[in-house]
């Protein structure tokens, strides 16, 4: 039993997202990031700048296939660009989206006859189409890069694949985009890895190219480039289509924007599919989970568990990816866990996955005074589930003596490993992430330590 | 005692005294604070070579060896256990110095060629024990 299981785990590869090149994907949802064409433009391997040319002349044929009158066929190419559900980026529940309708297609390619510029030249972003039609967002623009890059992403999938040992299937893609021809290649068959959960193939992507919102974006534009007083009159309601349509009869006020993010590229990177709370807000947790009450009141278990969540994801980071914290309820009670991917990066994660059979670490939050003989059977029932004989209860104090040994009796008879992380431990994790000096995961591993030398031997 | 033995105590001692006052620094600064791997394998040998010289008779605690990485140690717990150290040290030195002319010399076997006195004890001269008062 996996929760939230990613394509890594599933196929028994122990690395961390730290450690790959691209992003690891879910089985049953997207990842929240989006490929942006202006890393690829902005990046120093010419590589990705020949890759970025080749996105953008393949989106200027467009408009060559409307000044030749093939209408139909351009709009065709861009309805089918418009969804890859092969990278898994986006924001989809079940990884699946839908393509543009024929309408908004020729709404984009209309850009083409309505701005001369475009019409003359072409676009040197072409994600700058968000500023003209209503819908566009980064998904499509995302996607449609995907699709034109196609090609390339299925080689890197296999190159990766091949290094790190996910077994390749022969599949066949409805639709690669063909540079040489500008058109698709139907029905073509490939060698990719596939997502267990369905069967369909799945493409990877760099890290290096993801970011939350692409570099050029309508929100942006509007906040620090769009005139707003030539658009609206003052106190009037803001509307997006009518910025759309400034800039539509503006190209200038586009340009200018784009000129401006051009300028400030340097500023441009790509965004980790997890960063790290800062220092100092690490230590603002700390002082608020040492000062919260043990209990219910004032809501106060639930600030626990929201600041142990906000924290551990940190502070075991890159050791451990976080999962997700999830919520279930057991004999009537209301238990929640933080859940983290066993990557076995160090020796004792490896030594958790061997003697425990832990692919994914649990830890169970408990904002009580005492832990009691109930809590304990809790998680050991949940342990029985399938996620590994090793758990971990985050609580605000030792265990008591007796609940302690009876820790100690579940190793001697089922060799189920729990250990309680206190607010100390919290503590001497926040320090040493703090210092530097050693790593928040080496507290984990001195607390089960010191539960293995407790163990009859 | 010989006078090598001399020799090896006053730089081990010299060497732990400088751990002291480093550690006892980051003590006060933050003292729940983790000593990284690379300073905690230094000092560790530190106190190996004092277990050797200290012997049973002088070691500080009997079931203390050294720090245990896997037990991150802090910068207190640091401290605290080269403290103790550095007062066996001194033990194990008021032990074996003894005051001549008014000055503190170390009395210890002589090697051969070496200037010893009537009884065939070499003396190296010292500062007066620590719990001493001038």
């Amino acid at each position: 039993m996996l929760i939230r299981p990613r394509l890594t785990d599933h196929f028994g590869i122990h690395k961390s997202q730290a450690e790959l090149d691209f992003a690891i994907q879910f089985l049953n949802e997207d990842i929240p990031l989006y490929l942006d064409p202006f890393l690829l433009w902005k990046s120093p391997a010419q590589q990705d700048q020949a890759l970025h040319t080749s996105i953008t002349n393949s989106f200027n044929h467009l408009n060559y296939l409307v000044k030749k009158g093939e209408v139909d066929r351009a709009v065709s190419t861009l309805v089918t660009l418009s969804e890859c559900a092969e990278v898994g980026l986006g924001m989809s529940k079940s990884r699946r989206g839908n393509r543009i309708g024929t309408e908004q297609a020729l709404e984009v390619l209309r850009l083409f006859k309505d701005i001369s510029e475009y019409s003359q030249f072409g676009f040197s972003h072409f994600e700058v189409i968000q500023l003209y039609v209503a819908g566009i967002s980064k998904d499509r623009v995302s996607d449609i890069a995907c699709n034109y890059l196609k090609s390339f992403l299925i080689d890197y999938t296999i190159e990766q694949c091949e290094q790190l040992g996910i077994p390749l299937q022969v599949v066949a893609l409805p639709t690669i985009y063909n540079y040489r021809k500008n058109s698709f290649d139907e029905s073509t068959k490939v060698r990719l890895p596939v997502n267990p959960v369905d069967g369909e193939p799945l493409i990877f992507t760099p890290k290096r190219w993801l970011r939350f919102t692409p570099w050029i974006n309508f929100d942006d534009y509007f906040k620090t480039a769009c005139p707003r007083d030539e658009i609206f009159n003052p106190d009037e309601p803001i509307d997006r289509v009518r910025v759309l349509k400034y800039n539509r009869d503006n190209y200038d006020a586009v340009e200018r924007y784009v000129a401006l993010k051009d300028k400030a590229a340097a500023d441009c990177r790509n965004d980790p599919l997890f960063s790290q709370i800062p220092v100092i807000s690490a230590r603002r947790k700390l002082n608020d989970l040492l000062k919260l009450k043990s209990g219910k009141d004032d809501n106060a278990d639930s600030q626990y568990e929201v600041l142990c969540t906000d924290l551990f994801a940190t502070l075991f980071y890159p050791h451990l990816d976080f999962a997700q914290a999830q919520s279930r309820t057991e004999s009537g009670r209301h238990v929640r866990d933080l859940i983290f991917y066993n990557n076995r990066s160090v020796d004792f994660l490896d030594e958790i996955f061997s003697d425990y059979g832990n692919r994914q670490l649990v830890f169970e939050m408990k904002n009580v005074a005492k832990i009691d003989r109930d809590h304990i059977n809790q998680l050991t029932r949940y342990l029985q589930t399938g996620i590994g004989h090793f758990g971990v209860f985050l609580t605000r104090h030792e265990l008591p003596k007796a609940m302690f040994s009876n820790t100690i009796d579940l190793w001697s008879s089922q060799r189920k490993c729990i250990i309680a992380l206190t607010d100390s431990d919290i503590k001497l994790m926040v320090n040493v992430y703090e210092s530097k000096q050693r790593t928040p995961i080496e507290v984990l591993k001195k607390k089960y330590i010191e539960f293995r030398r407790s163990c009859p031997s | 005692m010989n006078t090598d033995d001399v020799d090896r105590f006053e730089k081990l001692s010299g060497q732990l005294t400088g751990v002291y006052d480093e550690m006892s620094l980051l003590s006060k600064k933050s003292p729940t604070d983790a000593v990284n791997k690379f300073k905690l394998k230094f000092i560790n040998q530190q106190i190996a070579e004092c277990n050797t010289m200290l012997s049973a008779k002088y070691r500080p605690f009997d079931d203390f060896d050294q720090f245990s990485e896997d037990d991150v140690p802090q910068n207190s717990d640091v401290v605290f256990i080269v403290a103790q150290y550095l007062q066996c040290l001194e033990k194990l030195r008021a032990d074996n110095i003894v005051q001549r002319n008014g000055t503190w010399h170390w009395r210890v076997k002589g090697k051969k060629g070496e200037p010893v006195d009537e009884k065939g004890f070499a003396l190296i001269r010292t500062t007066r024990p620590k719990h001493l008062k001038e």
